[in-house]
């Protein structure tokens, strides 16, 4: 018995480390035009561990999907988009697909 | 002979308006084509490679035909565009960029080619739905100094998103020095844009047509 609690207390500890966040969402400032944002979007498909990228110059948010078990460290993240030459704000991650962040932002702003 | 003050003056002093391209420099690893014709006056090419967001390099060629005299000037030059600083804010970008270069010029005032310098400074500020920028190109050789000074203010109808066509209806008056032109030249434009492409077309007050083309790829 005791031995399938330590089981199960394994796998609820490492269970996060194995799945992940499934995408990181990130705040920026000045993106205010798609022809720029361009720039964005390329620099971030380049991560090998990048799904898919969507970005929403309403929300100013762009939102990376990310592949299985992978993941982008922050510090990665805040260079790409300042050598992009944007202002992160905030970075959050979550378990959020990256269809139902697409369906969120195609949502009219109350 | 250009004495290398008027050169330093050239590349360095910020000077009145701009002309018809969005920026100098697109995006990091990015390279920006842009063709525009100018009411007849000036027409010009250009290419730029930017290794990184904050300065590109690349060549262009201008012609200018001066609807005053018989002056005709043809510069080929290459060229370094700088963003000197960029203002990120929450829902607005500022940036202020400078260039210079060098290449060489055939005109119909002088025989033969000439070593020529040229040399820039744009302001621009944008939000999604207003747009302004100034900008001054200085064309400068032996025989002559072209300084193109052109102001936009632009309106957008909506506001665009990532992957939506962009629509700006654009006010631009531009003055010539060196007899190209006499007094502002002022044209409405229409301004579409998606994805890295980007299309500009207008009437100037002297009925002429003002066009641009530009691809970010």
């Amino acid at each position: 018995m005791n031995r399938y609690r330590v089981l199960l207390l394994a796998f609820l500890m490492l269970a996060p480390l194995v799945v992940g966040a499934a995408t990181i969402e990130m705040h920026v400032n000045g993106l205010v035009c798609a022809f720029c944002a361009q720039g964005i979007e390329k620099k971030l498909r380049k991560f090998p561990a990048t799904a898919d990228v969507v970005v929403s110059l309403e929300q100013r948010l762009v939102a990376v999907a990310l592949k299985d078990g992978q993941d982008i460290p922050d510090a990665e993240l805040r260079k790409a988009l300042t050598n992009a030459g944007y202002t992160v704000t905030t970075i959050q991650r979550s378990d959020t697909s990256i269809d139902a962040i697409r369906s969120r932002l195609s949502q009219p702003k109350p | 002979m250009i004495r290398s003050s008027e050169i330093l003056v050239g590349a360095f002093v910020l000077v009145g308006p701009a002309c018809a391209f969005a920026k100098p420099i697109a995006f990091a690893n990015g390279t920006t084509v842009m063709v525009e014709y100018g009411a007849g006056t000036m027409q010009e090419a250009q290419i730029f490679y930017a290794p990184q967001f904050n300065y590109s390099v690349g060549g262009g060629h201008v012609e200018f035909d001066s609807d005053v005299t018989s002056e005709t000037e043809r510069i080929t030059y290459a060229r370094l565009n700088y963003l000197l600083h960029r203002w990120n804010l929450e829902s607005a970008q500022a940036n202020v960029f400078v260039w210079g270069g060098a290449g060489s010029a055939t005109g119909s005032t002088f025989s033969g080619t000439e070593f020529a310098v040229n040399a820039g400074a744009q302001v621009d500020y944008e939000t999604r739905r207003v747009y302004a920028s100034l900008k001054t190109d200085l064309q400068k050789a032996n025989a002559f100094s072209i300084r193109v000074d052109t102001l936009q203010l632009g309106i957008a109808p909506y506001k665009h998103d990532y992957n939506q066509i962009a629509t700006w209806f654009v006010v631009q008056a531009r003055q010539y020095t060196d007899d190209i032109h006499h007094g502002t030249e002022v044209a409405a434009l229409l301004r579409l844009f998606k994805g890295g492409a980007w299309i500009e077309a207008g009437i100037t007050n002297g009925g002429k047509l003002q066009a641009m083309a530009m691809f970010n790829f």
